[in-house]
């Protein structure tokens, strides 16, 4: 009994490390494997006469990402807002300014894929796409100012100044990427919304942006084509790849047709290792899989919610309600889109859809939430 | 750092709240979809997925009345192969070019092409497909296909007919019985890419095909054949156009062969027949053109065309004649070698005139101012009645496409003259068939029958589905003008103008006729013959015509020999047994006798034999004095004239 209080502490107190957060993203990235192998094999074996073209390039990524997540989780978050020694200059302002140059950059020398211009040619790595690594840049600078002075957010003013702050990134993003601007969005509000302890301002404000939102989709031809045809998806001619998703997914019935027993992936549906994935996921595993896909989904926003609430500091909440605020987005719009239950917008489901930038960015989050969680004192 | 305060975790919990509810949202939606919308929607992908493939039914095969194929089905096969499904490209390139016989370079450009799938060869013999199903090879498509396929090529081709691209009837028969031949298509329905791509194994739906029913004619190939070759040899001897003779059962009107020389060969119907190519050497044939030389190849000309009878149209008048009452066996006419009509002086075929005679003595001598004066003894009015009795005015009702109708004189501007050449068939036109049927009619006793082919329909398994039934009308010529016109007929070939067709044996009844073609005096001429046996009870009957002969064109010295051959062919073949008369028995010097023994004898001894009896050709091979074999045997009974063999040691 010799011990000092200190030691005594330091006995009882231990960084906690959420594994099972690490092995569900662990899990959700195999599966995503497995399923852009069963939906891409088909449309890779007959464009590139190789069936697992997009598995490898996936599976390259994936296992980058993987290898940065548990790197980046063995860093404390907070050196992100520490000034480096040399340039006296926090990490957080150089990823502002990094993502404001490239996607000036991007807007200017990008290449154009179905008629956006969204990525930077990097040669053999293939196409990175900077809007991604923005969505990095806008938890953690959005988390940042915000911690600044928390206080502030409490009036409109506040949250007004944060919106200036995260403006340049997003006003670059919407020229080109009107879903991506819109997860981005999503993002800073929760953020803003976690911090403030007032919440009538984000009523008004929220109308005011639906109002504005509305504005834009029906004064902007293409997107108001899109509503066209999220009416009637069935009748429209522009409909045709979200009435065959929606086939896919009604013909799955309960129990799905089986792993690898698509029909619709054979071209039906264009590109169904992309945004369509969760379809095919639903006609071979059917509403079965389909739940417990969700219910994983739930099990991950849930693992990082218990971080989030647990965090030492605001700025570890903050950063760990973005990533939710990230993830759950993305999953719920992806979703919404693939039943057609508001109108198309491309949006990839996290850790399954194909892409490598996205999974990358994803899993870099992953690795920021977990070191988050590291950074928990938790008692044995 | 500040810290991390009660409301922000209360504010976390309500973003958290709102994505939880978002997605039981969502789940309820995807239930809706998956469960309520399932059964609707995912029918409506199957109909995407499933290319329905049409499986042709086996078309019905036809038969001759000796149960005879003679249209029936080839299978073939065509080969593919399917670009993406192929593993062992040089393999393939190989195995194909060596079995089909293409070149490497052919197949390489098929097999590396990037496509769904892409036809190497079709009308592959299934043969060669088997062994190129035997190396399993990956990728490649072997698909079984019928071919219509005519055993016997060239006979009977303008009758018979052939098929198209899609199994379906061209032409003749093929044509008339479709519906019966044709059978159901079946489909299988195959799942698809949307790229149109078979998925393998795949479940199948699959609709079998139902096989088309049988064509069983009376048609015989056996008299076809003999009357084939007796038409080619007439037209090849007189260089004439074309020949065409029609073999029928005169009782009941069952077609036993239609000749239309020269033919074509069924299993190429898109290639000219020689003679055409000849005639158009040196010429630019435009694909109109060749539509046209086509059409005249295919076209049955018995049926389709029509000619003026000439003389063999005397049965008619005759027959009308004898029934009217006008005219008796006995009563005398005069022939000064022509006869005024009207203003008109109208020559008989013999110059001088053929002087006094009987009416029977005028059908023998097939005297035009004869016939001339009975007709117009039976008169306009008559003369159409009878005509139609006899079905002149009506199409035969044959089950042949494209039959033609009569070209008469409307019965009210026929004034003597019109009548005059109508009563030796001139001045109109009827298809042979016509003149065959209502001929028929005069001697069988007063029918008039349907020609036909067909006779049953039969499915696939044999049993019968239909018997076909054709009009015939009792009574259309009295029992006893019937009788009389027999012996008339007979008369012409013992003792008249058809002498050429005699035949020692048989009794043979028939009229002869030279046509000149219109307009006159071109010298082209019909040479035509109609003829039948027994006399007494006509079981067959016959019509020839030469179409442009060159040289002697007397239907009676060049028809009436090639009905006469036919006859000798085909009469014991139908089992119509030779009846000779006694005066018959000396003058041809038929009869039987006892083969006596050779074997033995020396050279001397087989002369002295040999004066006794009545042997044909003697042959004697070997070198030796003494007979060795002998055949026939000895004690057997054969015919005088019989060929002999002895063999020498």
């Amino acid at each position: 009994m010799s011990r000092t209080a200190g030691e005594t502490n330091r006995k009882k107190m231990h960084s906690y490390y959420d594994y099972s957060l690490l092995f569900l993203t662990l899990f959700l990235v195999c599966f995503g494997l497995v399923m852009i192998y069963s939906t891409s094999s088909y449309n890779a074996q007959r464009v590139y006469g190789n069936a697992t073209h997009y598995l490898e390039r996936q599976a390259l990524f994936g296992g980058a990402g993987i290898l940065i997540m548990l790197l980046v989780s063995k860093i404390d978050y907070r050196l992100m807002i520490t000034k480096l020694a040399v340039i006296k200059i926090k990490p957080v302002t150089l990823l502002y300014f990094l993502c404001i140059i490239l996607q000036i950059y991007v807007l200017i020398f990008g290449d154009v894929i179905n008629g956006a211009k969204r990525w930077i040619n990097m040669g053999a790595l293939g196409r990175f796409q900077p809007s991604e690594l923005t969505k990095i840049a806008v938890i953690v600078f959005t988390a940042y100012i915000v911690n600044l002075a928390p206080r502030k957010l409490d009036r409109f003013r506040g949250f007004l100044r944060v919106v200036l702050f995260i403006a340049p990134l997003l006003g670059l993003i919407v020229i080109e990427n009107f879903s991506t601007a819109l997860v981005v969005g999503v993002i800073m509000v929760a953020i803003c919304f976690v911090a403030s302890k007032k919440k009538f301002y984000f009523i008004i404000s929220g109308l005011l942006m639906a109002g504005i939102g509305s504005m834009l989709i029906f004064f902007v031809s293409y997107r108001s084509t899109r509503i066209d045809v999220w009416l009637n998806v069935e009748t429209h001619e522009k409909g045709y790849q979200i009435l065959q998703g929606l086939y896919a997914i009604a013909s799955g019935g309960i129990f799905g047709k089986g792993l690898g027993e698509s029909m619709q992936k054979l071209g039906f549906i264009p590109e169904s290792h992309n945004d369509m994935i969760f379809s095919v996921i639903c006609e071979e595993l059917g509403l079965f899989g389909a739940v417990a896909l969700i219910l994983l989904f739930i099990l991950l926003i849930w693992r990082i919610f218990i971080i989030a609430i647990n965090a030492p500091d605001l700025f570890g909440g903050l950063i760990a309600t973005g990533v939710l605020a990230h993830i759950a987005t993305q999953v719920l719009i992806n979703i919404a889109v693939v039943t057609n239950s508001i109108p198309s917008t491309g949006i990839p489901l996290p850790f399954i859809s194909y892409g490598g930038s996205s999974v990358m960015v994803l899993l870099f989050e992953m690795g920021i939430v977990l070191s988050v969680s590291n950074q928990i004192k938790a008692e044995r | 750092m500040a810290r991390n305060r009660t409301y922000n975790k209360k504010n976390i919990l309500v973003v958290v709240s709102v994505v939880i509810l978002a997605a039981i949202a969502l789940t309820g939606r995807l239930g809706y979809l998956m469960i309520a919308k399932s059964e609707d929607y995912a029918a409506r992908a199957k109909q995407l997925h499933e290319r329905e493939r049409a499986i042709k039914a086996e078309r019905g095969s036809i038969y001759d009345r000796n149960g005879v194929e003679i249209a029936t089905n080839k299978p073939v096969c065509t080969i593919s192969v399917i670009h993406s499904q192929i593993t062992d490209p040089e393999q393939v390139i190989r195995v194909l070019s060596d079995l089909l016989g293409l070149s490497e370079e052919r197949v390489r450009k098929r097999v590396e092409k990037v496509s769904s799938i892409e036809r190497v060869k079709s009308n592959v013999d299934k043969e060669i497909a088997d062994k190129i199903r035997e190396y399993d090879l990956n990728g490649v498509m072997v698909d079984e296909d019928y071919k219509r396929y005519y055993p016997y090529g060239s006979l009977a081709s303008k009758v018979i007919g052939f098929t198209g691209s899609d199994n379906q009837g061209i032409i003749g028969l093929e044509v008339k019985y479709e519906e019966s031949l044709k059978g159901i298509d079946g489909t299988i329905l195959t799942l698809t890419t949307a790229y149109g791509v078979e998925i393998p194994n795949a479940a199948e739906d699959r609709i079998e095909p139902q096989p088309g029913n049988d064509l069983h004619l009376s048609l015989d190939v056996n008299i076809q054949k003999y009357a084939e070759q007796a038409a080619k040899k007439v037209m090849q001897a007189k260089s004439a156009d074309n020949v065409k003779l029609i073999v029928m059962n005169p009782q009941n009107g069952e077609l036993y062969a239609m000749v239309n020389v020269p033919e074509f060969d069924l299993n190429n119907p898109y290639t000219l027949i020689d003679e055409i190519v000849k005639e158009h050497e040196g010429e630019q044939i435009t694909s109109e053109k060749m539509n046209e030389l086509l059409n005249g190849m295919w076209r049955n000309a018995c049926i389709s065309d029509t000619y003026e009878p000439g003389s063999a149209f005397k049965i008619v008048t005759a027959t009308a004649a004898l029934e009217e009452k006008v005219v008796e066996l006995d009563d005398t006419f005069h022939c000064p070698g022509y006869k005024r009509v009207e203003d008109r002086i109208i020559r008989c075929h013999k110059a001088g005139g053929h002087g006094t005679q009987t009416f029977v003595e005028g059908i023998r001598n097939s005297c035009n101012p004869v016939f001339m004066e009975i007709g117009a003894r039976v008169g306009v009015e008559r003369m159409y009645y009878y005509f139609d009795k006899m079905g002149l005015f009506d199409k035969t009702g044959v089950d042949l496409p494209g039959e033609a109708n009569s070209i008469m004189h409307k019965k009210d501007i026929i004034k003597a003259v019109e009548l005059a050449t109508m009563s030796f068939g001139q001045s109109f036109q009827i298809t042979p068939l016509q003149l065959l049927v209502a001929s028929s009619a005069a001697v069988n006793g007063g029918k008039l029958v349907t020609p036909h082919f067909g006779v049953e329909i039969k499915a696939p398994d044999g049993r019968t589905v239909k018997t076909l039934k054709y009009d015939t009308e009792e009574g259309a010529v009295s029992k006893e003008t019937s009788d009389i016109m027999n012996e008339l007929l007979e008369s012409v070939i013992s003792d008249g103008t058809g002498k050429r067709a005699y035949l020692p044996g048989f009794k043979i009844g028939g009229k002869t006729a030279t046509s000149e073609k219109l307009p006159r005096r071109t010298g082209r001429y019909i040479s035509s013959f109609i003829g039948f046996a027994p006399a007494d009870n006509p079981q067959v009957m016959a019509i020839v015509l030469i179409d442009e002969p060159v040289g002697i064109y007397y239907g009676g010295t060049i028809a009436a020999p090639v009905v006469a051959e036919l006859f000798d062919n085909i009469l014991p073949y139908m089992g119509i047994e030779e009846r000779y008369t006694e005066e018959e028995l000396q003058k041809f010097n038929v009869g039987t006798f006892q083969v006596p023994n050779f074997v033995g004898k020396t050279k001397k001894e087989v002369k002295d034999l040999l004066k006794v009896y009545e042997f044909g050709e003697i042959y004697s091979p070997g070198e030796g004095e003494t007979v060795m074999e002998q055949f026939p045997l000895p004690g057997e009974t054969v015919e005088k004239e019989s060929d002999l063999i002895l063999y020498y040691n």
